[in-house]
């Protein structure tokens, strides 16, 4: 039986103590955690600087679902409270490789199971952000969410505890808080970044991204992670690469500079009725100077965006049921023993006490939901359906983009025409509204409503999921009431530099 | 009347003749009025080094438990599969060797239950699906699919802590699970089917396929029906030991369901298990608790594409199987109950891995040599010694090239065959490189028999027995025998027999 060795300090919600007195943490971060709770591990020792490698001066926080094996990977779960990995995720390494120093492990939704980081062992993330003019003391500030599922890897990077932080986003969750926030948030083309170590929440849709305050370091960041690894048969290889490398120079694509001739699409239903009029006024002043410098701005039709929410959820939900299977408290994890006259020789009777104890409501809720999705009964009218939607949602993408899809086709093959009224990326509100605030722990009614309107907030997100493609979440300017607004650049698979490249235009706007 | 076809024909393309066949075999006298339908599910270990997802080395069943597993065995959070190549390669081959269309491309599906032995709780099936038949005997059983899985953990119960010990050794490790259409009418058909596999199986190589060491499991499904009527209600019964319990698991399992059938009552479906002492059935499951197991494509796992070249170098690679090795030792001249005995050691457990089995020792010898002189020294001598000495073919110390030797030494009459007995005996005892003309030198065992020497001999032992040389003298040739042997005592086997006689009946005119 393995035990896993806690390592790094122990904390209860929204404190830390200093894991040991010549620790780096200083005292103004801890005072900062202790307004935001962004960190729930802290290294307690950072190795010293080592410099000439590209991430020579990079600090690194790194979300709590991916593996480090000097530091617990809760997951913000009780279920996996103890739990020391054996091992450290690819990314972990890989970053480590490249001179980076790791600060911590970040708070995050249960599992990734979340939209305000709300759902959390550790308790919730409080939004670093204060809207200027604010009256209070920076403490004091209005709290609200940092968005979810990695809502303490956007705090983070916002609040400046670190220079970057590596997150997941499956369905939204590094774009979501990454606008709330007021960072960069970067979700790479699927399969581009190795997923080995990183604790699966929905094998089909998790994405390793990166926060950070800047598109520059993100890319800086995207460029050591962007790697083949043998050990994640979902990694796109090494010929896929070159593929898209090549189809992009092939296609004579503008150069980052240089904005004259780029056709940018705003997809017509990335406008629906729950988008809060306060995101638009940001938004439109982005397109404003975006088109200023000679960008084309084209309206294009996603159909099937309306039903992609649905899908994503069936999708996610299956996938989540299933890879929550592994947690039976016999292994490693959480283990309650059932209560005297359980009748333990039904082996589900033993495991469900761990289960039920050891994962949170929103986690227990998605595991029903899609064990219901998968069983026979169902299979074919919410599974299967999704899966179709899923299709149709992609080939959407596919029909707008100038570049071709090379997943779609092979070596040899002679990539599809494609007509000059595609467009080189999408651009589109990251959020349907700015952060949240935090749900008050008296109020159940606010609560019941708020739970719907927490999985809407995924809406613009989603699509982008479903269909694998790079999304790159830029601040806009803050809204009205005084709270950031992301911007969300998409690309056809493969061409997350044009997407970079697009992003450090959107920068520009706001400078 | 048709003729019996050649054993080794495969039926499948005389559909006739397989309905005739399948007809005659409900005439059964220990059910009569009754046709009893099989079907059988084999899972089998594939023989790799590797499990088929991770890294870990695949187990023995002597290994202290929980030291081969990795974190991915043991469903460690972060863990991710990796499709091991050579479990493909056996997979396709043995596909190949069952002649089954192997799909060019499969998917895999995780399977969801709640059990210890198997921690992520999922199994990843391929699906290579075969219309494919195999010849056992007169029959042929068609195979539905053939699939790659997961073998699951060992849980074993320790009453006295009243708690399962899991041991996670064994899981992960890759499984083939063949199945059958339920083509089979006989419990005699049932093991035949099997032991058939199991000697294709061990040719191909991809599998040891021993009931025994748990490297081969058999799951039953057997129904009955009168005869004309459509098939009757199934219940499948698992974990079967051996082919033995099987073949005894089916006969009762067939007289429970007459017995209810006759006495009005319906068969329930259900999943049984079979006790070894009491030699019966008892229910485990009935179809109500049959679980949904709630198959969802692996995410983690890309489609299996296999091309033509990959398949043409399979099937390439496949070596000589059972049904073409017995077709060519007959040719060869060889008495089918020869080439049974070879062909027998070799689907035994006898053969090592890098040792030859018996018939490629056969061959060897063979090479250049009367075939059917080869065999019987090897049969008859050989076998006949290492049985006597306890020792398996494994064991065999004597080379081919030794035993090549010893046959052309008596073949030209340089030893009698006795002496080469005694050489054989010698080298098996020495187990070195030594050849056979060497011992026989050393023995003083080189045949002798020149004139002089021989008729000292029989002159000597007509001396010794006057009774039985009076009786030859008198006609009755055939006691000449005792004398005959006499001499060869006396010469210790170098003299040559036929010599002897001759020389003897001459002396006794």
């Amino acid at each position: 039986m393995i035990r896993p060795r806690w390592r790094g300090s122990r904390h209860a919600p929204s404190l830390i103590r200093h894991s040991s007195s010549h620790g780096y943490f200083s005292g103004s971060l801890e005072k900062i955690n202790a307004s935001v709770n962004a960190l729930v591990s802290t290294a307690s020792v950072l190795p010293p600087k080592r410099t000439g490698l590209p991430l020579s001066d990079f600090t690194v926080a790194i979300k709590d679902n991916i593996c480090t094996s000097n530091m617990p990977t809760t997951c913000s779960s009780a279920m996996l409270q103890e739990f020391t990995p054996p091992f450290d995720a690819t990314v972990v390494q890989l970053l480590q490789d490249n001179g980076a120093r790791i600060i911590g492990k970040t708070n995050c939704d249960e599992f990734g199971m979340g939209s305000l980081n709300v759902h959390s062992l550790h308790g919730p993330v409080v939004n670093p952000h204060a809207p200027p003019g604010s009256p209070s003391r920076w403490a004091k500030r209005e709290r609200r969410s940092a968005g979810g599922s990695s809502g303490g890897s956007a705090a983070a990077v916002a609040a400046k505890m670190c220079t970057a932080a590596l997150a997941t986003d499956t369905g939204g969750s590094i774009r979501l808080p990454a606008s709330y926030c007021g960072v960069v948030g970067f979700k790479p083309s699927y399969g581009l970044i190795s997923r080995w170590g990183v604790i699966s929440y929905a094998d089909s849709l998790d994405c390793v991204g990166i926060m950070a305050r800047t598109v520059h370091r993100a890319e800086k960041m995207f460029d050591t992670l962007s790697v083949y690894d043998a050990r994640d048969s979902t990694a796109a290889k090494p010929e896929t690469r070159e593929r898209v490398s090549v189809l992009y120079n092939m296609m004579q694509q503008w150069r980052a500079s240089f904005l004259p001739g780029i056709r940018i699409g705003i997809p017509q239903e990335y406008f629906p009725s729950e988008l809060q009029p306060e995101i638009l006024q940001p938004f439109y002043h982005t397109l404003s100077y975006l088109q200023a410098n000679g960008a084309e701005l084209i309206p294009v039709s996603l159909p099937s965006t309306p039903y992609a929410l649905s899908a994503y959820y069936v999708i996610s939900s299956a996938e989540a049921s299933s890879n929550m299977a592994r947690y039976d408290g016999i292994q490693y994890g959480l283990n309650a023993s059932p209560p005297e006259g359980t009748d333990t020789t039904k082996t589900a009777n033993v495991y469900a006490h761990s289960r039920s104890r050891g994962f949170g409501k929103e986690v227990q809720k998605r595991i029903l939901l899609g064990t219901h999705a998968l069983s026979a009964d169902a299979f074919d009218n919410y599974f299967l359906q999704a899966q179709r939607v899923r299709k149709l949602v992609r080939a959407d993408f596919d029909r707008v983009f100038r570049t071709p899809n090379v997943l779609n086709y092979e070596d040899g093959m002679e990539p599809p025409a494609t007509g000059p009224d595609r467009v080189h990326v999408l651009l589109h509100p990251s959020a349907i509204r700015t952060a949240p605030p935090l749900p008050r722990p008296d109020s159940p009614a606010q609560e019941q409503n708020d739970e719907l309107s927490a999985y809407v907030q995924d809406v613009l997100t989603v699509p982008a999921s479903l269909a694998g493609l790079p999304a790159l979440s830029v601040p806009g300017r803050l809204a009205e009431d005084g709270w950031p607004v992301g911007i969300t650049v998409v690309g056809q698979w493969g061409c997350d530099k044009m997407v970079l490249n697009v992003g450090k235009m959107c920068e520009l706007a706001v400078q | 009347m048709l003729a019996r076809p050649p054993q080794w024909l495969c039926v499948r393309h005389i559909p006739a003749l397989r309905r005739a066949l399948s007809r005659a075999a409900s005439d059964d006298p220990r059910w009569p009025g009754w046709a009893v339908v099989v079907g059988i599910e084999v899972h089998a270990q594939i023989k790799s080094r590797h499990k088929l997802f991770s890294e870990s080395r695949t187990s023995t069943p002597d290994q202290p438990p929980n030291t081969l597993v990795t974190p991915f065995d043991a469903a460690f959070p972060g863990t991710l599969p990796r499709l091991n190549p050579k479990c493909v390669e056996l997979g396709v081959k043995t596909a190949i060797a069952l002649d089954a269309d192997v799909q060019r491309r499969s998917a895999f599906d995780r399977k969801h239950y709640f059990y210890a032995d198997l921690p992520q709780a999922t199994r990843s099936p391929s699906i290579m699906d075969g219309r494919l038949q195999l010849g056992d005997g007169d029959t042929s059983v068609r195979i539905k699919q053939i699939q790659l899985e997961q073998d699951t953990g060992k849980s074993t119960y320790l009453p006295q802590q009243r708690a399962s010990a899991i041991d996670l050794n064994r899981a992960g490790t890759g499984l083939m699970e063949i199945v059958s259409e339920p083509d089979m009418r006989t419990p005699e058909q049932a093991s035949d089917y099997v032991r058939t596999l199991q000697a294709l199986l061990r040719a191909v190589g991809s599998s040891d396929g021993n009931m025994e060491q748990g490297s081969l499991r058999c799951d039953v499904n057997v129904s009955v029906n009168r005869p004309g009527s459509k098939f009757g209600t199934r219940c499948e019964i698992k974990n079967l030991n051996s082919v033995k319990f099987m073949q005894i698991a089916i006969m009762s399992e067939v007289r429970r369901h007459i017995s209810l059938l006759e006495q009005g009552a319906p068969v329930p479906q259900e999943t049984r298990g079979f006790d070894e002492d009491r030699a019966e059935t008892y229910s485990l499951r009935s179809k109500e608790d049959a679980p949904d197991y709630r198959y969802m494509p692996d995410p983690n796992l890309p489609p299996l594409l296999l091309d033509d070249t990959y398949i043409a170098r399979m099937r390439a690679s496949v070596p000589e199987l059972p049904a073409a090795t017995r077709a060519r030792l007959l040719a060869l001249g060889l008495a089918r109950r020869d080439a049974d005995v070879l062909m027998d050691v070799d689907a035994g457990r006898a053969v090592g891995h890098d040792g030859a089995g018996a018939v490629a020792y056969f061959d060897a010898v063979a090479a250049g040599r009367d075939p059917r002189l080869v065999v019987n020294w090897i049969t008859h001598e050989l076998l006949g010694q290492l049985a006597y000495r306890r020792e398996t073919f494994a064991q065999n110390a004597v080379s081919a090239a030794q035993m090549g030797d010893l046959v052309d030494l008596v073949r030209r009459g340089f030893v009698t065959g006795t002496a080469g007995k005694v050489i054989l005996r010698e080298m098996m005892a020495r187990r070195s490189l030594d050849m056979p003309w060497q011992i026989a030198q050393e023995l003083s065992l080189m045949s002798r028999g020149d004139g002089a020497e021989l008729e000292k001999w029989c002159a000597e032992a007509i001396a010794a027995l006057p009774e039985e040389a009076e009786v030859v003298r008198r006609g009755n040739e055939k006691v000449v025998n005792k004398i005959v042997g006499h001499v060869m005592k006396a010469s210790r086997g170098t003299a040559n027999a036929q010599a002897i006689r001759v020389t003897l009946l001459r002396m006794l005119q």
